[in-house]
């Protein structure tokens, strides 16, 4: 049999805003409240709303056989508290028909496992309690950051208690193995069962659904379908992950996205071995199948998979090692708007707006940011830096 | 395929960007073997200075290797970019250094009385020596070898590319620009065959200031500059208490050397050490100077008045941060010199060169807050100063001259059809 496991990433960054050299020390205001409200504002009509109506639909239609998994970023939430309490009270209803589970997160979607442990805890928690006050769930697989991963995350995971993690399933690192099965992270003492990406069938749909030049335009369900068949008998779980604004907002509507997921299921369940799974089902359902050992850190960005979508260039470690730097002063200030300032600083985003890869994977950090440049973005956010530590 | 191009001088003889242009393109297009240039320069004695340097053979030296490339002079006294009334003034003030009377009339002979009238001239010298030359194409760069090209064009018939290196209302800043110019260009657009702009921001122009339908313009953005001096480690780097932020270029509204002054003002309050050098004559040069007065950062601005590229080099290395502020730039060509001596470069969005190059800081030229914010965090900012430098630096080796030559390449077969 060959079980479907969709999980979507729901996030939105604090965008800092256009801070200058002449606010330091006047404005400790340095997130931009107006383009964030807009970005919630067009994301949620585009496709947080739409896609999760579809998602319900299916749901009913299908009576509990068809399910899906999403993380929500802590941030994500907080900015749908503050500019769209309609996307929040729909993902409450999705939340209550039991076949969408949630996963666990840094609440502010950061880089914090990479500098400092104590803040991954932090904020690791801080997402739970969040979860748990929206949707009465209590997240049981783990997802760090742009899938980053390693086997120490692994260890410290298991150590956490939880019963899962999620990576990319990237060729270099698995060898032989194929993506399609539950693997056991080497490290780990047995606990955790690690999930991987898909990431041929993932992108198949989040990057080239719309593309024309691919050979294999246009997608349809049925032909979707056929490829997750063709697994039969040679993979368990096929992990579908991927941005959830990859519905209506990467492939807008008229690229028949929203059709294509529509008719999924219909197809999927032509065969009748095929069934939708969560990540803590697949991990239930499916024994590991054998050890996977990764030491380097692993991500799902750019063509290298690796940190330099947001480490690696001198404005990026420099930024990042600053304000993982400023940690202790910040904490022992025990003021809320100063920590959490900090805390939205830590996001994952701002260094991604800094990556200076012009060539290679430039055109899709470009078309997330919302700079003019990767030295503007700098600019920005050690000008906001330069104004907390004053405040410190 | 035989291209008749009517160009401008090489360096160096300073005819500004143009003449590198002309210089690179006519270079890399002859690695085509199938391509011949016939490259016609506009030819004569501009003023003592210059004829004192004038040497006839080293305009053919570029191409000494090549036999597709055949450089042939027509006098004339016509010099690149040059407006109406500065020509006339030139005109005067050579005449009036000239004492004897064979001088002067042999410089009356190959200067029309107005630059006007002298385009026309020049326009029939050229038909005379090539109506019944053979060649394919007339490629002509910029509105005063307009006239020349569609001469020959009515006569042969042959088509005629327009290379929109600038217009008249670039060098007025979008304003005013001299009826007489406006016209032989606006003639220009509509009657050449294809007009090729430097920038989506010169074809912009075309199309909204000239009325010129889109479907005939196309952008080849230029290359570089082969012959760089190139130096990553600029010497004043052990001088890092004093701060350099450098203005390179004519004092004129079209290179806003005005907002430059206005920026410097800002960034004086925050760092009052910073010293801004401003290189360049031009007509408002006096201006200039009175702003900084009146501005009363007059302490910390240096004029240098105009300058040779030799010149330009030495302040380039030495300065920390270099603005092309400019209020209209069909391409600017210039921040690729400063980067190539290790100087970070902010420049005016309202230039063709900001649509390719990425490792700069850019700024609306009317923003001043936001040209004094980013020269200060360059000051600022170590890292960020280093970073953009090496990538630029890195950069350069994009601007090369092959693609706009196989992009003219391309275009000249189409043509040829």
């Amino acid at each position: 049999m060959v079980a479907i496991c969709f999980y979507f990433q729901v996030h939105q960054p604090f965008r800092v805003k256009e801070y200058k050299i002449f606010d330091i020390g006047k404005n400790d205001n340095y997130f931009d409240d107006k383009l964030n409200h807009d970005i919630m504002r067009k994301v949620a009509q585009k496709c947080y709303l739409p896609m999760n109506n579809l998602l319900l639909e299916l749901i009913e239609k299908y009576d509990g056989s068809f399910k899906v998994a999403f993380s929500i970023s802590g941030v994500a939430i907080e900015q749908m508290e503050l500019y769209a309490p309609d996307v929040l009270e729909s993902f409450k209803k999705l939340a209550q028909t039991g076949c969408v589970e949630f996963l666990s997160e840094t609440y502010y979607h950061s880089l914090s496992f990479l500098y400092s442990k104590d803040e991954f805890r932090r904020q690791v928690e801080m997402h739970r309690d969040k979860i748990l006050e929206h949707f009465n769930y209590v997240p049981k697989v783990f997802r760090n950051t742009e899938l980053i991963y390693n086997n120490e995350l692994a260890n410290y995971i298991e150590n956490m208690g939880f019963s899962g993690i999620i990576a990319e399933g990237w060729e270099k690192h698995l060898g032989f193995r194929s993506p399609n099965f539950v693997y056991h992270p080497k490290t780990t003492s047995g606990n955790l069962s690690l999930l991987l990406k898909n990431y041929k069938l993932s992108d198949d749909i989040a990057f080239r659904f719309s593309n024309q030049g691919w050979e294999e335009f246009p997608l349809t369900a049925t032909k979707f379908s056929k490829w997750v068949n063709d697994f039969n008998g040679c993979g368990d779980v096929i992990n579908l992950f991927m941005d959830y604004e990859t519905f209506g907002e990467h492939q807008w509507e008229s690229t028949g996205i929203f059709e294509f997921m529509k008719h999924l299921p219909d197809e999927i369940f032509k065969h009748p071995d095929n069934c939708f799974v969560t990540p803590s089902e697949a991990i239930e359902k499916f024994d590991k199948r054998d050890e996977v050992d990764i030491h380097e850190f692993l991500s799902w960005a750019d063509t290298e998979r690796d940190l330099s979508a947001w480490l690696g260039n001198k404005l990026q470690d420099e930024t990042a090692k600053e304000i993982f730097n400023m940690e202790s002063k910040v904490l022992a200030t025990n003021d809320e708007k100063i920590i959490h300032s900090w805390r939205k600083l830590t996001t994952s985003d701002h260094f991604y707006y800094m990556c200076t890869k012009f060539w290679a994977d430039g055109d899709v950090h470009k078309y997330f940011s919302c700079y003019e440049s990767p030295y503007d973005a700098y600019i920005f956010y050690m000008n906001a830096l330069r104004d907390l530590e004053l405040r410190i | 395929m035989k291209i008749l191009m009517l160009g401008w001088e090489f360096p160096p003889f300073f005819a500004g960007g143009v003449g590198i242009v002309c210089y690179e393109l006519t270079k890399s297009l002859s690695t085509f073997s199938d391509v011949e240039i016939e490259y016609v320069m506009a030819y004569g004695p501009k003023d003592r200075k210059l004829s004192e340097k004038i040497n006839l053979s080293s305009a053919n030296k570029p191409f000494k290797n090549s036999k597709q490339v055949n450089i042939s002079k027509i006098k004339s006294s016509l010099y690149a970019y040059e407006g109406p009334s500065e020509y006339l003034h030139r005109f005067s003030k050579i005449l009036e250094s000239q004492s004897n009377e064979i001088d002067i009339k042999s410089i009356k002979e190959i200067y029309g009385e107005n630059l006007i009238n002298e385009v026309y001239l020049y326009a029939q010298r050229v038909l005379a020596h090539y109506e019944d030359f053979d060649f394919d194409i007339i490629h002509a760069h910029d509105w005063t070898t307009i006239p020349a090209a569609l001469l020959l064009k009515e006569k042969t018939g042959k088509p005629v590319i327009y290379h929109v290196h600038i217009t008249e209302l670039d060098k007025t800043g979008g304003v005013y620009g001299n009826e007489d110019v406006f016209k032989i260009e606006r003639n220009g657009f509509l009657k050449c065959d294809k007009l090729v702009c430097v920038s989506n921001y010169v074809k912009n122009r075309l199309i909204n200031d000239y009325k010129v339908d889109a479907s005939k313009i196309e952008v080849i953005h230029n290359g570089g500059i082969s012959d760089l001096e190139k130096n990553n480690f600029p010497s004043h780097s052990i001088l890092a208490d004093e701060k350099v932020v450098l203005f390179a270029g004519r004092m004129t509204l079209q290179k806003g050397p005005e907002y430059f002054l206005k920026a410097a003002k800002k960034v004086l309050e925050f760092e009052p050490n910073t010293k801004f050098i401003m290189i360049g004559g031009g007509d408002m040069l006096a201006q200039i100077i009175e702003l900084a007065v009146e501005l009363g950062i007059s302490k910390n601005v240096y004029f240098h008045g105009s300058y040779s590229r030799e010149d330009a080099k030495e302040f380039y290395s030495r300065a920390d941060v270099f603005v092309m502020p400019s209020v209209s730039e069909p391409f600017g060509i210039v921040p690729l010199e400063a980067i190539a001596l290790g100087t970070p470069t902010i420049i005016s969005k309202q230039s063709g060169i900001s649509e390719v190059l990425q490792n700069c800081l850019k700024v609306d030229f009317w923003d001043t807050d936001d040209i004094a914010h980013k020269i200060l965090s360059l000051l600022k900012y170590k890292v960020l100063h280093s970073h953009m430098k090496n990538l630029a630096f890195n950069e350069l080796d994009f601007f090369h001259w092959d693609k706009p030559a196989r992009d003219f390449y391309n275009l000249y077969n189409l043509l040829n059809k």
